[in-house]
């Protein structure tokens, strides 16, 4: 069998994304900035790509409404950059996001970052979305305001889909103000230790945003007014022992964290962990872990050969694990399957009955229909 | 018909002491809060226990029986109306709390624990259980669950959806699965997130897992006077501009004053235009300083009277004024609706004046309560059943959640599209969205017995005519489009 390279097809709205689908037929990858490329199921090869990098811009911004909607194929830093002129964010710091990350990319992986603990993962920050299935219908779903309840929410079945759904061409999102002050405290500490005090923090008022973990420290972020965090993070430093950071150290402690979570060396491969928050400190083991211990969502580098051993640990521990890096040979990519795979099944039958798309990303829950390959 | 078969089944599968067949006890289960529309289901079953819920709801499809699960009955849109010879599956002895873990700070619930009861388990741990709609006293975390309940907190601490983590559903043939797990990690797309407000009609919550927040350092409460709607809008918008997110900002109109005060007498000022309750949660010193901002925002629009609630009791008597509003409009009219809509926060001004000037074309009046911080609107339409008002007072209510819709919302913001919008859905949503809906709801329940003829538009509901699809403004406007 000869290999041919796929046709790339570079939708830049929705029209001509709709066409990408509706015009074509056969398997088709679904590909934004490639920073998520090696997650979950390896992908199937596909005649057709579809490139989402074109796909973007700021359709309506409304600061006053906190709302935004976009196309999703906008790199998040882009969105953050235009946003800040209005003194507003989204609340969103997954690690990837400084490589370029688009935000269907991020939404579709259901990615996040430290500041889930205060604000949740996006989510819990689309409140809308408009989407092309297999066979070119499009559908939107939600609305432009935050307070809606408005038929089935399809957004949540896209949020962690990798693509076997639907392409997500717009997100509307929830924005909120950039805090006046962030302080971070950090203490530097063995992981047993930073478990403890973590919980000592999540029992107090100090009410941080981020709570991590992050390979030999512990860093805790408060966000507010200037006064208020100034009190916060010196109480805070003194309930853990540690120390209240310069702005220009905590950036630093950060970006450390982030490249810890998106740049691991390529001959690791890197689970990402969801559980219980007490229970994250068990498998925050070897260099280079990182983990919300407020959240319990952890990720851990370890030598392809324990990826299985750590995919099983962590379901008899109730939790959630998939593969985020691959550095070679095939690797189980998830933990277990999901309880409810037989009604996964079914929406991939009605939702692309032809199995077009995110061929391989969900290994075998689909049955024979999506095979990777 | 209900057959005798069916009937034996589903006697077997919950035991004979829980089942009601009695005309007199299945009429008790004729409708939820939406008294308007009824229908005396053919049983009612009360199961004690999850494989009881999932036996019966076996013994359904089997059967093909249609089935409505229902909870304390307090819904607005009709969505625990019974089907006509279906069974009601009441989750009234499902009411148990079996875990509360102040470590991971969690909850989980059987579907028919009261929303307050939630919190009143949390708070020996310092914790709380965030969304808290009005009805929270009676009203069971199994509805919230099907309704994405939010309530006069959630602009800064969010719904029902953002706060539970996993679910054990009996699917619509009976099946028990878990949707959600452990944190907010996902194993593939987010089942629980789309069963979250899908009004019942993809399965039963039968043990819900929440999460759980620490009890805010302070709480601050204020009432303020306005003199004008408008003026009142102003101090939203200037709230929102200062980067403050309080827990709470409400407002009532003249008319929704008058009756909560006749009502419980709270204190609020009879004859002001508009009154603001405005509550700010969190970390002491924040607060503190946040609070003196809003302070000085309200007197910068011309605030005449700013009442800040001294202590517990007296925040607790602002509440009561602002959540008696709805039930005090009883004093005022014979009869009234509840309307539930929202618009843009920024378009509040603008809707309210349609709505007055809709209200006055119609001849009736319309009080309005609403959570200002993120637009959802509760106008009450006012009218006397005995003069005959009753068809004008649903025109003009339907109107008036269709007008949200023009100006860019939705025509619900937290009570359902249920029995009662599920005809207005083609004014919100074209012919492909509703049909991508209706492709989800047949992978979860491929015969429709599952709580049929709510949230979907149906011909026999809404006539053999589909609704007129009308363009988004934002399509017209050129922002969005349509293919």
């Amino acid at each position: 069998m000869t290999t041919t390279s796929p046709v790339v097809l570079s939708p830049t709205d929705l029209r001509s994304a709709h066409e990408a689908l509706a015009d074509t037929s056969g398997p088709v990858r679904i590909s934004g900035a490639g920073t998520a490329a090696d997650w979950a199921g390896a992908p199937g090869t596909a005649p057709t790509v579809l490139d989402t990098t074109r796909l973007t811009g700021v359709l309506a911004y409304n600061p006053a409404d906190l709302t935004v909607e976009v196309r999703a194929g906008t790199p998040l830093v882009r969105l953050q950059e235009e946003l800040a002129g209005h003194g507003q964010r989204l609340a969103f710091d997954a690690a990837r996001a400084g490589r370029g990350a688009t935000l269907g990319g991020l939404f579709a992986t259901a990615d996040s970052g430290p500041l889930a603990l205060g604000y949740g993962s996006l989510r819990d920050l689309v409140i809308g979305a408009t989407v092309v299935l297999a066979d070119g219908t499009v559908a939107r779903t939600g609305g432009h305001v935050i307070k809606n309840v408005a038929g089935y929410d399809l957004s949540k079945l896209l949020h962690g889909s990798y693509g076997a759904f639907a392409l997500v061409t717009d997100l509307v999102l929830r924005l909120h103000p950039v805090p006046a002050a962030e302080r971070t405290v950090r203490l530097e500490c063995p992981l047993d230790t930073a478990a403890g005090r973590a919980a000592t923090v999540l029992a107090s008022a100090l009410e941080p945003v981020a709570l991590e973990w992050s390979d030999g420290e512990l860093l805790a972020r408060l966000e507010g007014t200037p006064d208020g965090t100034r009190a916060r993070a010196r109480q805070l430093a003194e309930l853990i022992g540690g120390a209240v950071l310069t702005e220009d150290d905590a950036a630093t402690a950060w970006a450390r964290h982030a490249d810890l979570v998106a740049r691991p060396a390529p001959r690791d491969a890197v689970v990402r962990i969801g559980c219980r928050p007490s229970r994250l400190p068990r498998f925050l083991r070897g260099e280079g872990a990182t983990g919300g211990l407020g959240t319990g969502v952890g990720t851990v580098r370890v030598p392809p050969a324990e990826v299985a051993d750590v995919h099983d640990a962590v379901a008899a521990e109730g939790g959630t694990s998939v593969l985020r890096q691959r550095p070679a040979g095939p690797l189980r990519a998830w933990g277990r399957a999901p309880s409810a795979v037989r009604v996964l099944t079914a929406l991939k039958r009605e939702l692309d009955p032809e199995a077009r798309l995110g061929r391989g990303r969900f290994e075998t829950w689909f049955g024979g229909a999506d095979s990777g390959g | 018909m209900l057959d005798q078969a069916a009937r034996d089944a589903l006697v077997a599968a919950v035991g004979a002491d829980n089942v009601i067949s009695d005309p007199v006890g299945l009429r008790s289960y004729e409708c939820d809060g939406l008294t308007g529309f009824r229908q005396v289901p053919a049983l009612v079953v009360l199961p004690r226990d999850t494989e009881s819920v999932a036996a019966a709801v076996r013994v359904c499809h089997r059967h093909s029986v249609p089935f409505v699960a229902r909870g304390a009955g307090t819904g607005l849109s009709g969505g625990a109306m019974p089907v006509a010879d279906g069974v009601v599956i009441s989750l009234q002895r499902l009411r148990r709390v079996l875990d509360v873990d102040p470590v991971d700070r969690r909850a989980v619930l059987q579907p028919g624990v009261t929303n307050l009861d939630i919190t009143k388990a949390a708070a020996p741990h310092g914790l709380y259980y965030a969304p808290d709609p009005s009805s929270q006293q009676v009203c069971t975390i199994g509805g919230n669950v099907a309704e994405n309940s939010g309530g006069a907190h959630c602009l800064k601490y969010g719904f029902t959806t953002n706060h539970v983590l996993a679910m054990t559903v009996v699917l619509p043939d009976g099946e028990v699965v878990t949707l959600g797990g452990d944190s907010g990690e996902q194993l593939g797309p987010d089942l629980r997130g789309v069963f979250l407000g899908s009004e019942g009609t993809l399965g039963i919550a039968c043990e819900i897992t929440v999460r759980l927040l620490r009890v805010p350092e302070t709480v601050r409460t204020l009432l303020a006077d306005f003199p004008s709607v408008p003026a009142a809008g102003e101090v939203v918008s200037d709230i929102v501009a200062a980067g403050i997110v309080p827990a709470a900002v409400e407002m009532m109109d003249n008319l929704a004053i008058q009756a909560a005060e006749k009502a419980v007498g709270a204190g609020y000022t009879l004859d002001t235009p508009a009154a603001l309750v405005v509550e700010l949660d969190g970390p002491e010193a924040e607060c503190g300083e946040q609070f003196e901002q809003v302070k000085a925002i309200c007197e910068r629009h011309g605030c005449t009277r700013l009442h800040v609630a001294g202590d517990a009791g007296e925040r607790a008597r602002i509440w009561k004024g602002r959540k008696a509003a709805f039930a005090a409009v009883g004093r005022i009219s014979p009869d009234y609706i509840v309307q539930d809509g929202v618009v843009p926060r920024t378009r509040l001004a603008e809707v309210l004046d349609r709505i007055a000037r809709m209200g006055d074309a119609a001849g009736l009046r319309v009080a309005n309560v609403f959570h200002a911080g993120d637009g959802n609107l509760h106008p009450l339409v006012l009218f006397d059943a005995d003069a005959g008002e009753l068809e004008r007072a649903e025109e003009l209510s339907k109107d008036i959640a269709e007008l949200c819709v023009e100006l860019g919302g939705s025509l619900s913001g937290e009570h359902g599209i249920g029995t009662d919008k599920a005809c207005s859905m083609p004014r919100m949503f074209g012919v492909d969205d509703l049909a991508v809906m209706d492709r989800v709801r047949s992978a979860f329940d491929p015969d429709r017995l599952c709580n049929p003829g709510k949230l979907l538009p149906t011909p026999r509901l809404c006539g053999e005519r589909p609704g007129v699809y009308r363009p988004h403004p934002l399509e017209e406007a050129g922002v969005i489009e349509r293919l």
